[in-house]
C-alpha cells in the first residue's frame, strides 16, 4: 500500500494537450514493475467526469494492476496520478476513497458474516450521521433490488446480489469515479442487464466516472461511452467501441501474440 | 451477549455474587479472587484486540507486568500518597505508551497477521529472559531492588490521593477497586465495540484492503486498538501487583504469555464476557488442583485447549449464544428480534 | 582480540550455531511444508532425551539409545499427526494454539510419571585444550553438519524428497501430478519430530534431563524458523548463522542472559524488515535479477 503523503501538489500542466477542466482522472507515464516484469507500461490514461469506460484487453495485460495503481493498493514504480484536478500519487488508499474514489474488487468482498445493512452501515459511516443511516440504506437497497435482505446476513447471498450489494455499498461513500473490475463475472444474462442498467444510471444521472474491466464484449457494447484496449501492459487502442470492434489488430492480439 | 433484558439481569446477578464474595467466603478468596479479577481484565485486553480487530497478540502479558514494575519503581521510591497515586497513573501511561510504540513499530512497518503473533511472542520473552538477569544489587531503581528471578518485593498497596488527603486501599478495598476496574472497563469496552469505531474495528479485522477502500485508516485504526489494549492489560497488571505487593519476571514467560490466548480460545475471543468467564474459571481450577496437591492442572487447561479450539473455534460462549438463539426461534415464532440480529453477534458484546 | 579471545568465540559461535541447527530442523521441515508451527516442538524434543536416557540407562550403547530416542519420537509424531495435527494444516494460529496446548499436557503428564528429574547421562569424550570446552560440542557441531547434508540429499536426489519439494511448492499442482499429499503430510511430519527426537538425544548428555527440557529448545528454534522463512535449508542455516552470531558475540561480551536478549532483538528486528523471512528476501532478489518465471 501507498504510504500517505501529505502534500498533495495540484495539478501543473496537466493537459498540455489543451485545457479540459472536466478530466476527473489522468496518468502520466504510470509504470508498474515486478522484478523483471513489466505490468503497467508508461500508461498516459485520461477520463471526463460522467464518463464510462470500459477497459479490455487479453489476460495479464495488466488490467487489474491499473486499477489497483488508481486506488494505491499498489505503488507505482513511476509516473503520476491526477484525480480531480490534484496530484494523488503519493496518497494511501484511504484518503483516495475519502477524495471520492471507490472500486468493486473482482472478487465479491462483502463482508460475509455481517448483514446486508451492517455491510452498507461501513462506507455509510464516512458519510453521513448514525440518523440517516435507515433512510440511506433503504435507498441504496431498494435502487439495487435488495430491499428484502435487509437482515439476511451476506454470505447466504447468491453470487449476483453479492455483486449488486458491493456496488451498492461503492456508491454509498458517494463516489466521483468508481473502478469496478469484472462487475458481471458468473452472473446470468438477466442479472448482467440488470447490473448494465444500473452502471448506466450511475454514469448518466449520478454523473459518477466509471472505469468497468470486462471479458463479456456484448456487456461492453451495451454500456461503454469509450473502450480501452490494453496489452502487455500498454494502451493499444481507444475509441468508441464500433471502432473497436471493427479493427482486426484487437483481434490478433486476443487471439494470437505472445503473452 | 446481546442486549436482552435477560443478558442484563444476568450480568446483574454475576457482579453481585462477586461483589458478595467477601461477605460469603471471608477475606482470604477476596485476596485469591483479586487475583483472578485482574487476570480477567488481562483477558479481556486480548479478547478486544482479536476478537473484534483480529491481532493475536501473545504479548498482552508484556503490558501486564511492565505496568507491574513500573508501578512497583515509582511506588517504592515514593510512598506518599501523591507518589502513589502519581505511580498508578504513570504505570498505566507507561504500559500504554508501550504499547503505542510497539504497535506502530508493528503496524506501520507493515508486519501482518501472524507475525504480529510472532513478534509479540518474542517481545514478552525479551524481557522475560532481560528481567530475569536483573538479580545483583547493581539493578536497583533508587530503593527499588528489579532482584532477578527472585522479582520484586515490597510493593505497596495502591493508595490515591495528593498531600495529606485521600484513601489507601487495604484488602477488602483492593477486591472491590478490582472488581469495579473490571465491570466499568467491560461496560466502555462494549459501548465502543458497539460504536461506529467499533464497526471500523470488525470491518478490519474481516477484510483490511477492502475496507481500507471504503476510507478507513486501517492501520491507525489497529494502532488505536492495540494501545487500548495496552492500557486496560497495563490496569490489569497494577491490580495484580498491588495485591500479591510481588511481581517478577514468571508474569513474561511463554507460559503466562499463553494464557491469555487459553481463556480467549476457550472462552470465545468475540465474547469479552465469555473471555472473563473462562479466565475467571480456568484460573479457580488451577488454583483449586493445585490446592489439593494435584498436578493435573496443567493437563487439564491444555486438553481443554485442544478440545475447544478443535471441536468449537469460535470458543463456548458464541457457540451458548447460538443454541439460545436457536432455542428462542424455535419458541417463537416472530421474524426478527428488535435488537442487533444474530449474526452479527460479534457486534452486540 | 588475541589469538586466544578469537578461538573462544568461533567455539562459542560453533557451540551455539550447531545447537540453533539442530534444534531448528525438525520445526522447519514442518514448517515450510505444512505451514504450521508445533509448539509442542520442545516437548517432541523432550521424547527424544527421555527414550534416550531410560535406554541408556538400562544398558544400551549410547549411540542405539539416541538411536532409540529419534525413531521413538518419529513414532509418536506420527501417532499425534493423525489424531490432532492433521486437522490444523494451513490454519497457522489454530495449529500453534493447539500444540501449545499439546506441550502443557505434555510437560505435566512426564512430571506424573517420572517425576522432575531423570537419570544422567556423562559427557563423552572429554575436554578441548585452549577453549577448555568439551570436545562433544565439536562432534554435534559436525552432526549438525551431516544433518543438514542428509536432509540436502534427501531433498535433492531421493524420489520421495523431490516430490517433498514439488508439494512444498504448490500443493494442488502437485495433487494433480499424483503426489499422495496425504501421506506426503504423514511421512514430513513423521521426520520432522523424529528430527526433533534427534536433538533431544544428542544434548541429553549436555543438558540436564527434566520435564521443562523442551522449553530450552523452543525459543530458538521458533524464533529461527520465523527469521529463516519457508526453506528448510537456506532458511535454517542462515537464519541459525545470524541468531548464533549475535548470540555469541554479545555472550562473549556480556554473559548468557544477555546474549539471548540480543539474539531476541535481533530476531524482532529481521522479523521487521524481512516479514517472510530470510527466505522471502532471497525469493525476491532472484526475482529481481529476471531469475524466476
Amino acid at each position: 500500500m501507498a504510504t500517505s503523503d501529505p502534500t498533495v501538489r495540484t495539478a501543473p500542466a496537466v493537459d498540455e494537450t489543451g485545457a479540459d477542466s472536466s478530466r476527473i482522472l489522468q496518468t502520466r507515464g504510470l509504470r508498474k514493475e515486478f522484478g523483471g516484469l513489466t505490468a503497467t507500461d508508461d500508461v498516459d490514461f485520461a477520463l471526463e467526469a460522467g464518463e464510462l469506460r470500459c477497459l479490455i484487453g487479453p489476460n495479464g495485460a495488466g488490467k487489474s494492476t491499473f486499477l489497483n495503481l488508481l486506488t494505491g493498493q499498489l505503488e507505482p514504480t513511476d509516473g503520476e496520478i491526477y484525480y480531480d484536478g490534484a496530484d494523488i500519487t503519493g496518497l494511501a488508499s484511504h484518503e483516495r476513497v475519502d477524495r471520492g474514489i471507490s472500486m468493486k474488487f473482482q472478487v465479491p468482498s462483502v463482508y460475509e458474516g455481517l448483514t446486508v445493512a451492517q455491510n452498507l452501515r461501513i462506507p455509510l459511516q464516512q458519510v453521513v450521521g448514525p440518523d440517516a443511516f435507515d433512510a440511506r440504506t433503504h435507498e441504496i437497497l431498494e435502487r439495487f433490488g435488495l430491499l428484502d435482505q435487509w437482515e439476511t446476513v451476506a454470505g447466504a447471498l447468491s453470487h449476483g446480489q453479492q455483486q449488486r450489494l458491493e456496488i451498492g455499498m461503492a456508491m454509498a461513500t458517494e463516489p466521483k469515479l468508481m473502478l469496478l473490475d469484472e462487475p458481471v463475472a458468473g452472473l446470468s444474462v438477466e442479472e448482467t442487464a440488470d447490473i448494465a442498467e444500473l452502471l448506466r444510471e450511475i454514469a448518466g444521472d449520478d454523473g459518477v466516472a466509471l472505469i468497468v474491466i470486462e471479458h463479456d464484449i456484448d456487456f461492453v457494447e451495451t454500456i461503454a461511452d469509450r473502450v480501452t484496449v490494453l496489452d502487455g501492459g500498454s494502451i493499444f487502442r481507444e475509441g468508441s467501441i464500433e471502432e473497436i470492434k471493427a479493427d482486426p489488430e484487437v483481434k490478433r492480439i486476443y487471439l494470437g501474440g505472445d503473452h | 451477549m446481546g442486549n436482552s433484558s435477560a443478558f442484563w439481569l444476568g450480568l446483574a446477578v454475576a457482579v453481585a455474587v462477586l461483589a458478595a464474595l467477601p461477605a460469603l467466603f471471608g477475606l482470604y478468596a477476596a485476596e485469591v479472587g483479586a487475583v483472578f479479577l485482574a487476570y480477567a481484565l488481562l483477558g479481556m485486553s486480548l479478547a478486544f484486540i482479536w476478537g473484534y480487530c483480529g491481532i493475536l497478540s501473545f504479548g498482552q502479558v508484556a503490558f501486564f507486568g511492565v505496568a507491574g514494575y513500573a508501578f512497583g519503581i515509582i511506588a517504592i521510591n515514593a510512598t506518599t500518597l501523591t507518589g502513589l497515586t502519581l505511580a498508578l497513573l504513570a504505570s498505566i501511561a507507561v504500559s500504554t505508551a508501550f504499547a503505542a510504540a510497539l504497535g506502530y513499530f508493528m503496524f506501520y512497518g507493515g508486519v501482518r497477521d501472524v507475525y504480529v503473533t510472532i513478534l509479540t511472542l518474542v517481545v514478552a520473552l525479551v524481557l522475560y529472559t532481560f528481567m530475569g538477569q536483573t538479580a545483583g544489587g547493581e539493578w536497583s531503581v533508587g530503593d527499588a531492588r528489579l532482584g532477578g528471578f527472585n522479582g520484586m518485593s515490597g510493593v505497596p498497596d495502591l493508595a490515591v490521593g495528593i498531600g495529606s488527603t485521600g484513601v489507601e486501599i487495604g484488602l477488602l478495598g483492593h477486591y472491590y477497586v478490582t472488581l469495579g476496574a473490571l465491570v466499568v472497563t467491560y461496560l466502555g469496552l462494549r459501548a465502543l465495540v458497539n460504536s461506529q469505531f467499533g464497526y471500523a474495528m470488525i470491518a478490519t479485522r474481516e477484510d483490511e484492503d477492502r475496507t481500507a477502500m471504503f476510507g478507513y485508516d486501517t492501520t491507525f485504526i489497529k494502532l488505536v486498538v492495540f494501545t487500548i489494549g495496552g492500557a486496560i492489560a497495563g490496569l490489569g497488571g497494577v491490580l495484580f501487583t498491588t495485591q500479591n505487593n510481588y511481581v517478577d519476571p514468571s508474569v513474561f514467560g511463554i507460559t503466562a504469555a499463553a494464557l491469555p490466548v487459553v481463556w480467549a480460545s476457550v472462552g470465545g475471543r468475540t465474547s469479552l464476557i465469555g473471555t472473563v468467564g473462562a479466565a475467571l474459571a480456568i484460573q479457580f481450577v488451577d488454583y483449586r488442583l493445585a490446592l489439593s496437591g494435584s498436578e493435573w492442572a496443567l493437563v487439564v487447561i491444555g486438553s481443554l485447549l485442544v478440545f475447544v479450539v478443535l471441536v468449537m473455534p469460535e470458543g463456548i460462549a458464541p457457540r451458548l449464544h447460538e443454541y439460545v438463539l436457536e432455542s428462542r426461534e424455535d419458541a417463537d415464532s416472530s421474524p426478527v428480534p428488535p435488537d442487533p440480529p444474530a449474526a452479527a453477534e460479534e457486534v452486540s458484546d | 582480540m588475541t589469538g586466544a579471545g578469537l578461538l573462544n568465540f568461533g567455539f562459542e559461535f560453533v557451540e551455539i550455531f550447531a545447537f540453533i541447527v539442530l534444534a531448528t530442523v525438525g520445526l522447519a521441515v514442518i514448517f515450510g511444508m505444512m505451514g504450521i508451527i508445533n509448539l509442542a516442538h520442545g516437548e517432541f524434543i523432550l521424547v527424544g532425551a527421555y527414550a534416550t536416557t531410560f535406554t541408556f540407562a538400562a544398558g544400551l550403547p549410547l549411540p542405539l539409545a539416541m538411536l532409540t530416542g529419534v525413531v521413538l519420537t518419529a513414532v509418536y509424531g506420527l501417532v499425534l499427526e493423525r489424531l490432532i495435527v492433521r486437522h490444523l494444516y494451513g490454519r497457522l494460529l489454530d495449529s500453534m494454539v493447539v500444540t501449545w496446548g499439546i506441550s502443557l499436557v505434555m510437560i505435566q503428564l512426564t512430571r506424573i510419571v517420572f517425576g522432575n528429574t531423570a537419570p544422567g547421562i556423562g559427557i563423552p569424550f572429554g575436554q578441548l585444550p585452549i577453549v577448555d570446552g568439551p570436545v562433544y560440542y565439536l562432534v554435534l557441531a559436525a552432526v549438525a553438519v551431516g544433518v543438514l547434508g542428509g536432509l540436502y540429499a534427501l531433498f535433492m536426489w531421493t524420489e520421495f524428497g523431490i516430490r517433498a519439494r514439488a508439494t512444498m511448492q504448490d500443493e494442488a499442482t502437485a495433487r494433480s501430478m499424483g503426489v499422495d499429499t496425504d501421506r506426503m503430510y504423514m511421512s514430513t511430519f513423521a521426520v520432522g519430530s523424529g528430527l526433533a527426537g534427534l536433538a533431544g538425544a544428542l544434548y541429553a548428555p549436555v543438558m540436564t534431563v527434566t520435564p521443562e527440557y523442551g522449553t530450552g529448545f523452543l525459543v530458538e528454534a521458533f524464533v529461527a524458523v520465523v527469521v529463516g522463512g519457508a526453506s528448510v535449508l537456506v532458511g535454517t542455516v542462515l537464519a541459525s548463522g545470524l541468531l548464533g552470531t549475535v548470540n555469541a558475540a554479545v555472550t562473549n561480551v556480556a554473559g548468557t542472559f544477555m546474549g539471548q536478549v540480543a539474539m531476541l532483538i535481533a530476531a524482532i528486528v529481521a522479523i521487521r524488515l524481512m516479514p517472510d523471512g530470510i527466505t522471502g528476501v532471497l525469493a525476491d532478489w532472484r526475482e529481481n535479477r529476471g531469475e524466476s518465471q
